[in-house]
């Protein structure tokens, strides 16, 4: 069995990109064509010719007629969409393994560790100051309590962003 | 035939999918096609845009499972029928069944004679 080169796969996966192919139908239709490709190439065809033939089988209307149908078929149902969060209806059909709908994810995380972070970091550095230009230091003044507001909504910030678990839950299949 | 028989496949194709999935097992969206190609000689060609959109279709519906595996530098995807999937495949195949004995009935002369067009 011919088997195509990286080269020759790359053709057919640019054939792909070029029409507007579907995220999630990408690898799917890639595998397809080259199947299709290694059959041609098998039946004698060289691979220009195989290549000529499948696109124009796989031309921009065979590729925008399955997106539609796609689109149509696997479209979200209400009761879906009555649960589903904006991120999950803007990225539908999209690809969530490119990385942007886990920082959309993460983000609501993301900004309030970096708030508790902020304030606490500017907590800290008020009581030190305070205390420096005081000359003194008394835990139980209000310096002393801002210091260990500060210190706590610090370890709190880096504690929850240290033991969460990992964010990529879409991450691409090895 | 093309066109004609696109019409009758849109609403057999997932009773298709799933009957060649309780035979074989585990298959890929080309081996599909290709099965049916071969098993209807050429009468019956799945063009990947009626397929691939039905294949999401049952597993969004929990009838098949998927797993991708790395092919010749490429990833492929098989599926695999569920148990719920298993059943409606029956169930489907018997229904069609059905269906094809009421349209020969259908579609034989009638005996009196009152046919207009005997096929």
């Amino acid at each position: 069995m011919k088997k195509l080169t990286p080269e020759q796969l790359t053709k057919l996966f640019n054939h792909l990109i070029r029409n507007n192919t579907n995220d999630v139908l990408l690898n799917e239709l890639l595998d397809h064509l080259a199947c299709e490709a290694e059959e041609y190439l098998w039946k004698g065809y060289n691979f220009d010719l195989a290549l000529e033939k499948i696109t124009q089988d796989a031309n921009a209307m065979a590729v925008k007629y399955l997106s539609q149908t796609y689109q149509h078929d696997i479209a979200m149902t209400d009761e879906q969409l009555q649960n589903a969060s904006l991120d999950d209806i803007v990225f539908e059909f999209r690809n969530k393994a490119y990385g942007a709908y886990d920082l959309r994810q993460s983000y609501p995380f993301a900004l309030r560790s970096a708030l508790i972070l902020g304030v606490g970091l500017f907590l800290m550095l008020m009581a030190f100051l305070s205390g420096m230009a005081q000359g003194s230091w008394n835990f139980f003044s209000t310096s002393g309590a801002m210091w260990m507001i500060g210190l706590s909504g610090v370890a709190y910030a880096v504690g929850t962003w240290f033991f969460k678990k990992s964010p990529h839950n879409y991450a691409l299949p090895a | 035939m093309e066109a004609t028989s696109n019409e009758f496949l849109r609403g057999t194709l997932k009773t298709i999918v799933l009957k060649l999935l309780t035979e074989h097992g585990r298959m890929y969206g080309y081996e599909i096609t290709q099965s049916v190609k071969e098993r209807t000689n050429g009468e019956i060609t799945l063009t990947f845009g009626a397929l691939y959109p039905v294949l999401h279709k049952l597993e969004q519906e929990g009838f098949l499972l998927t797993e991708s595996e790395e092919v010749d530098g490429r990833l492929r995807k098989y599926y695999t029928l569920t148990p719920t999937g298993s059943a409606t495949a029956i169930q489907k195949v018997s229904e069609f069944e059905r269906f094809v004995e009421a349209m020969q009935i259908l579609l034989k002369p009638t005996e009196g004679g009152l046919s207009l067009s005997p096929i």
